[in-house]
């Protein structure tokens, strides 16, 4: 191995790049011991970024989800695009509010914070961070299980590079349309506040770096770790044959809409390898609808895409650390034709387009997955978000609950059982805090048993979940996967569809689709969430006797399927 | 009265003496007899008394670190345990957070999946149900399905149960019953219960906590009672006593009970003996760098004593650890890290480790890659004849070798390549202790760096150049000081309770009956383990948010009652953690008491000073940066025991002790204390 030209010595380059790791470390860390909804401070569902002049990312939290941090580098752009229409620029003590999903944002309610960093005159990079927050002021309370908003201007409020402070004077007018305009806005506020304030960090610590070893070194070290990580990712691409590889996958949509368009709806992805270049076409994708689940082109599709790429090229589990920046994403090009589901046109909604998108990365892995067997999963079982609410003491609460889903089967591996998936990674929200501050119960909290895909190796397990309200409320969810089950891969069976059940058990029970929009409930009434169990990797037949008989012990799989799906138990 | 500290390690078992009449200390170093940890015990103790002039029947107290725990934990290694639980929730310790370690993985494994301490065929449940806010009984505990579930934990070869319920943090009586069936279904086996460690809310941190504790327990048990039993063999008086990663120390039956408790044994004893160094020479604030072979361990002291890592954060082997412990950051570098250049051309030194064997390639075992010992010998900074006290003889050219293949790959020189290995090391430990001062809102300016372990002092010096730290002390005994600390340390109980209650409706007079109650219980604990009332000091905190925060700070009650001055306090401590402070409602979540047992303290060395002369070993040549190039500058080598007291010895010099190898680079000066201290200033340029 050689060494490639840099601009600084490595030595320099490498201790340059831990330090602007520990500031994103330092920013991620102080959000979430600040924030108030448990949407950030126990979910995690935030990012903390520190980018150059050029919008280019230079290193992130690693407690910040990928959803959340990856978009950061497009706020900037987005920002800047949204200045130059309207000739403003940045000045030094801004901090702009920024959250348009045609301007670069992820989604509506993932506000970013992002301060300019100067040096005299001189604009050399910006401090970020994006955070879920739990109301943005759509139609019905929450920020998930919008899903009914029929356009961009239903899912809330939307704020395009608005300078929430400048030049160091807080713009008191945003925060009054802010406190009148969200519910619970004492809480959303505070979160906001805590995220300009780690934002704030990030930039002094960047401005202490620069002082320390001057701007051309950080600049030069900069551009030579992108360099690097852009350089890592092609020497793996190009381990790849040259070539086009397609797959698709289906997602529920609006399963119980009257109108065909809504339901069953393509998700296709080719991707093609051309030495160290990697091509993700997404022609085929089912067109925009007027419901929410189109996706953002940049802030949701690009991201999904890096994610799963990064993960199966770069698995941190058998690959070196690679520093995270905009070299990663390079050697990558993303297309999809305008007026798909993958890259609508304003102002078709997008609030709820999480699910989708894991739909979109899990599609890009089984295109790929012939080519690198050992590095790939079976489908994922696909996640649930959900937000309550009610009216309590005069005033609304509102909780967000993402629901786990699982990993396929992988080689010499049984896949991950109940865990968020691809570029999500948050957290649940302990049963001994929810219920200490909401009027909510958690009655179970499980794996399903029995529902994963049979393989070599066996899918991972969902979860089974039962949250009772103990005073009126209402809910909305936002889901997928109640229909198409997680496909299993090389000869392994498909894992089972989730659902959702209110009242179960009883003679109120009534089947939910995966999309429902927000729906008032009594007190003693329960919603289940049931994760799908994600597909099998592999024969059944080759699967390890022991293996079956362990799974039988633990109840992770029961007797009879294990007779019905394993050959080689039935005859043991 | 006479006080052994015994550390043992996975290579070596050190011990210190303390004669508290007499003030003599004397140290040793056996080797390590995994298989038989007693053994090693015995020897050192025996041969530690034969040298101070003693038997072992001379003996009043052995102090006891042990990475016993650790080690059961880190190979999973522990009983085959049992888990009874509240009927819905059997799978909490398995669904964990949700969250997946590695963002960008595929290919990774969630510790407690594939490694449970509780296996779920092992995993029963039960009706019963507490809810908030107050602990009121929703479901009445079955004791019929409790017993069910014992009988069927005893058929399966179960011997360690851990009885854990929802909110059992708020009412343990539902716990506290079952456990008490479970005992009575199984005589022999280990009970823990999960409010019965720490009752903090949080279930999947608390029940991977009880789980984590049963697992280990027997084995805990068993190891602590065969090391008893050779203390009585060998007629040795003394009680033994076990540090916990709080920082204090246990009776070995209080240690046996609560054996999660001991995971951070051997770190925390090093930032005690950190600290005791640090106190001979009157300095308050420290920051404690422990420098071994593998991995390099950091540690904060200041006015108000160790920094203690809050629950949140407290993590062993990945699994969850919801106990009290000292804040220890440990990082991949020590002497074996390897340096290498990977495939797409960077240059990384660790956490990838040689070990003990083949070791760094300068130890001749068959190591072909360069560590940062090797680049240390590389620069002269270690004299291969002198490597711990003689006992390694080091091959110079095997070290050069290695880092003349890596200066190739790198395309530069010599001297370029091992002096970038040791600031590549050395940017990363100070990236390390940045996190854990400028982040917390301390500035590193105000702090000492206590350097010790094997390589710390060798390193010391240029990081605490690249932080702005002034000083450097070197402990007397650098290579034993987790001994030392096992001598300086106190007794220690902590106790808590979640009460969650909010500014505008706290009921004081409720938090203080708490207070009192749980000060009562730390207290009884330190008499019966016969410390006298008067040597009892207790204190007592809060850790408190604002109402929705997910995070707590600890706000000390120096009154040990609650009054309206401690939310006062937490405004000002919030702003120093976070530059920022908020004006919502403040909620007090737990209350915590800490009864300390004092213990006679290890005294300062005896000297045996000389002048420069004495001192003088040799001269060898050293490379260091001047102006902007690297040169091989003449370097003084000089015998610590000797070295004159009170006069600043300028750099370039090395130093040598038995145990370790001070580096003392050209901008830097040396002074031996009176108080057995090394101190390490930057000279005035």
């Amino acid at each position: 191995m050689s060494v490639a030209e840099t601009r600084v010595d490595p030595i320099t380059a490498s201790v340059i790049g831990g330090a602007l790791d520990s500031i994103a470390i330092e920013m991620g860390h102080k959000l979430a011991r600040m924030s108030y909804s448990s949407i950030i401070r126990e979910s995690e569902d935030f990012g903390t970024v520190i980018c150059d002049a050029e919008a280019r990312q230079l290193c992130e939290s690693p407690q910040s989800t990928p959803l959340q941090s990856g978009p950061i580098p497009g706020y900037v752009r987005g920002i800047n695009r949204r200045f130059e229409e309207i000739g403003e620029e940045w000045k030094p003590g801004d901090v702009v509010m920024h959250n348009h999903p045609y301007y670069g944002s992820s989604h509506g309610p993932d506000v970013g914070f992002l301060v300019p960093v100067f040096v005299g005159d001189e604009l050399v990079g910006f401090s970020g961070s994006t955070a879920h927050h739990l109301d943005i002021g759509a139609l019905t309370p929450g920020s998930c299980g919008i899903v009914d908003a029929t356009d961009a201007y239903a899912e809330g409020l939307q704020f395009n590079a608005i300078k929430i402070e400048e030049e160091g004077k807080r713009n008191e007018w945003v925060w009054h349309i802010l406190r009148d305009n969200i519910r619970m806005s004492d809480i959303v506020v505070a979160d906001m506040q805590a995220q300009i304030a780690a934002s704030r960090i990030g930039a002094e610590r960047f401005l202490e770096l620069i002082d320390r070893y001057g701007l051309e070194t950080v600049q030069g070290a900069s551009e030579d770790l992108m360099d690097y990580s852009e350089r890592v990712l092609r020497t793996e691409i190009e381990k790849l044959p040259d070539g086009t590889y397609s797959a698709e996958g289906m997602i529920d949509g609006y399963l119980d809409h009257v109108d065909p368009a809504y339901r069953d709806l393509p998700i296709c992805a080719a991707v093609t390898i051309d030495g160290s270049d990697l091509i993700v076409d997404l022609e085929g994708t089912a067109p925009q609808v007027d419901l929410p689940i189109n996706m953002p082109f940049e802030g949701t599709v690009d991201i999904a895409i890096y994610l799963v790429l990064r993960s199966i090229l770069l698995d941190s589990e058998t690959h070196p650390p690679v520093p995270t920046n905009s070299g990663l994403f390079r050697p990558i090009a993303i297309r999809a034709p305008e007026g798909c589901l993958a890259n609508p046109r304003y102002p078709a909604p997008t609030i709820a387009r999480f699910v989708a998108g894991n739909i979109i990365a899990e599609t890009v892995m089984r295109a790929l997955a012939p080519h690198m067997p050992e590095a790939v999963a079976a489908s994922v079982g696909n996640l649930k978000v959900i937000a309550s609410s009610g009216i309590r003491d005069g005033g609304h609460w509102v909780h967000m609950d993402i629901i786990e889903g699982s990993y396929g089967g992988r080689y010499g591996k049984d896949g991950l059982d109940a865990v968020d998936t691809l570029y999500g990674n948050t957290r649940n929200n302990p049963i001994e805090d929810i219920e200490s501050h909401l009027p909510l119960r958690v009655t179970r909290y499980e794996l399903q048993e029995d529902e994963a895909g049979a393989g070599r190796w066996r899918g991972g397990l969902g979860s089974i979940r039962d949250v009772e309200f103990t005073e009126p409320g209402g809910f909305s969810i936002e889901a997928d996967g109640n229909k198409w089950p997680p496909l299993g891969i090389f000869g392994g069976s498909d894992g089972t569809a989730g659902s959702i059940v209110l009242n179960p058990g009883t003679d109120k029970a009534e089947s939910l689709p995966s999309k429902i929009p927000y729906r008032k409930v009594d007190a003693g009434e329960t919603i289940r969430t049931v994760a799908p169990s994600a597909g099998g990797y592999g024969e059944p037949a080759e699967r390890d006797v022991d293996a079956i008989q362990e799974d039988i012990l633990d109840d992770f799989v029961s007797e009879e399927s294990a007779k019905r799906d394993y050959p080689q138990y039935r005859e043991a | 009265m006479r006080v052994v500290g015994v550390d043992i390690g996975g290579t070596f078992t050190d011990l210190a003496l303390y004669d508290t009449d007499s003030g003599a200390t004397h140290v040793h170093k056996v080797p390590s007899t995994p298989d038989e940890p007693g053994h090693a015990l015995i020897t050192g103790i025996k041969e530690l008394c034969g040298q101070a002039g003693l038997a072992p029947a001379d003996v009043d107290a052995v102090f006891h670190g042990t990475t016993v725990a650790t080690n059961a934990v880190l190979q999973h290694r522990g009983a085959t345990a049992g888990m009874i639980t509240t009927r819905g929730v059997r799978d909490i310790v398995h669904i964990g957070r949700h969250q997946r370690p590695q963002n960008y993985s595929i290919m990774q494994d969630i510790p407690w999946q594939t490694k449970p301490f509780v296996q779920r065929r092992h995993r029963k449940v039960v009706s019963e149900r507490i809810v908030p806010p107050s602990g009121d009984v929703l479901v009445e505990l079955d004791e019929d399905e409790v017993r069910a579930a014992a009988q069927e934990l005893q058929s399966e070869g179960v011997t360690a149960v851990a009885v854990c319920f929802l909110f059992a943090y708020l009412n343990d009586t539902h716990e506290q019953r079952a456990a008490e069936i479970v005992r009575d279904e199984m005589p022999d086996a280990f009970v823990t219960t999960s409010a019965g460690i720490f009752p903090q809310f949080r279930e999947f941190e608390r029940f991977t906590t009880a789980c984590m504790n049963a697992f280990v327990g027997p084995g805990i048990g068993t190891y602590l009672e065969s090391l008893a039993g050779s203390l009585r063999d060998e007629n040795v008086p003394g009680k033994l006593h076990v540090m916990m990663s709080n920082g204090g120390v246990a009776t070995a039956r209080a240690a046996a009970e609560k054996p999660v408790t001991l995971l951070l044994s051997g770190p925390a004893a090093g930032i005690l003996g950190g600290q005791w160094a640090g106190e001979l020479s009157e300095r308050q604030r420290l920051i404690t760098f422990d420098m071994g072979g593998t991995s390099a361990d950091i540690g904060i002291v200041t006015e108000r004593g160790v920094a203690e890592a809050s629950a949140r954060d407290t993590w062993v082997a990945g699994y969850p650890l919801l106990v009290p412990m000292l804040d220890v950051h440990t990082i991949g570098a020590g002497g074996g890290s390897i340096a290498y250049v990977d495939e797409a051309g960077g240059f990384r030194v660790g956490p990838r480790s040689a070990g003990a064997r083949p070791g760094p390639a300068c130890y001749g075992f068959g190591g072909e890659e360069a560590t940062i010992t090797d680049a240390n010998v590389a620069l002269g900074r270690i004299d291969p004849d002198r490597f711990l006290g003689g006992e390694i003889k080091l091959d110079r050219d095997l070290a050069l070798g290695a880092v003349e293949r890596l200066a190739d790959q790198l395309g530069v020189g010599l001297y370029e390549a091992a002096e970038g290995v040791i600031t590549i090391a050395n940017a990363s430990m100070a990236r390390a202790i940045r996190s854990r001062t400028i982040e917390k809102g301390h500035d590193p300016r105000d702090f000492t760096l206590v350097a010790f372990g094997g390589a710390g002092s060798l390193h010391a010096a240029e990081v605490a150049d690249s932080l702005g730290v002034p000083e450097v002390l070197i402990p007397p005994y650098p290579g034993i000081t987790s001994a030392t600390g096992l001598l300086t340390s106190d007794l220690k109980y902590d106790q808590m309770r979640t009460v969650f209650m909010i500014e505008g409706s706290i009921d004081a007079e409720r938090l203080n009956r708490e207070l009192t109650e749980l000060q009562a219980d730390v207290k009884r604990r330190l008499l019966e383990d016969g410390i006298p009332d008067e040597d009892i000091a207790v204190s007592a905190s809060l850790d408190c948010r604002y109402v929705g925060q997910g995070y707590e700070l600890r706000v000390p009650l120096p009154e040990l009652q609650f009054t309206d001055a401690a939310l006062a306090e937490f405004h000002g401590m919030h702003e120093q953690e976070y530059q920022h402070a908020m004006h919502d409602p403040i909620e007090i979540v737990n209350l915590r008491v800490t009864a300390i047992g004092a213990r006679p303290k290890l005294g300062k060395p005896q000297l045996s000073p000389g002048d420069l002369t004495d001192a003088l070993l040799g001269e060898g040549e050293s490379v260091f940066r001047s102006n902007g190039s690297l040169e091989a500058i003449p370097t003084r080598y000089l015998d610590r025991s000797r070295l004159p007291l009170n006069k600043t010895v300028p750099g370039p010099v090395v130093i040598f002790q038995r145990d370790t190898t001070v580096l003392v680079p050209p901008a830097w000066g040396a002074v031996a204390q009176e108080s057995g201290n090394l101190i390490l200033e930057r000279r005035p340029v």
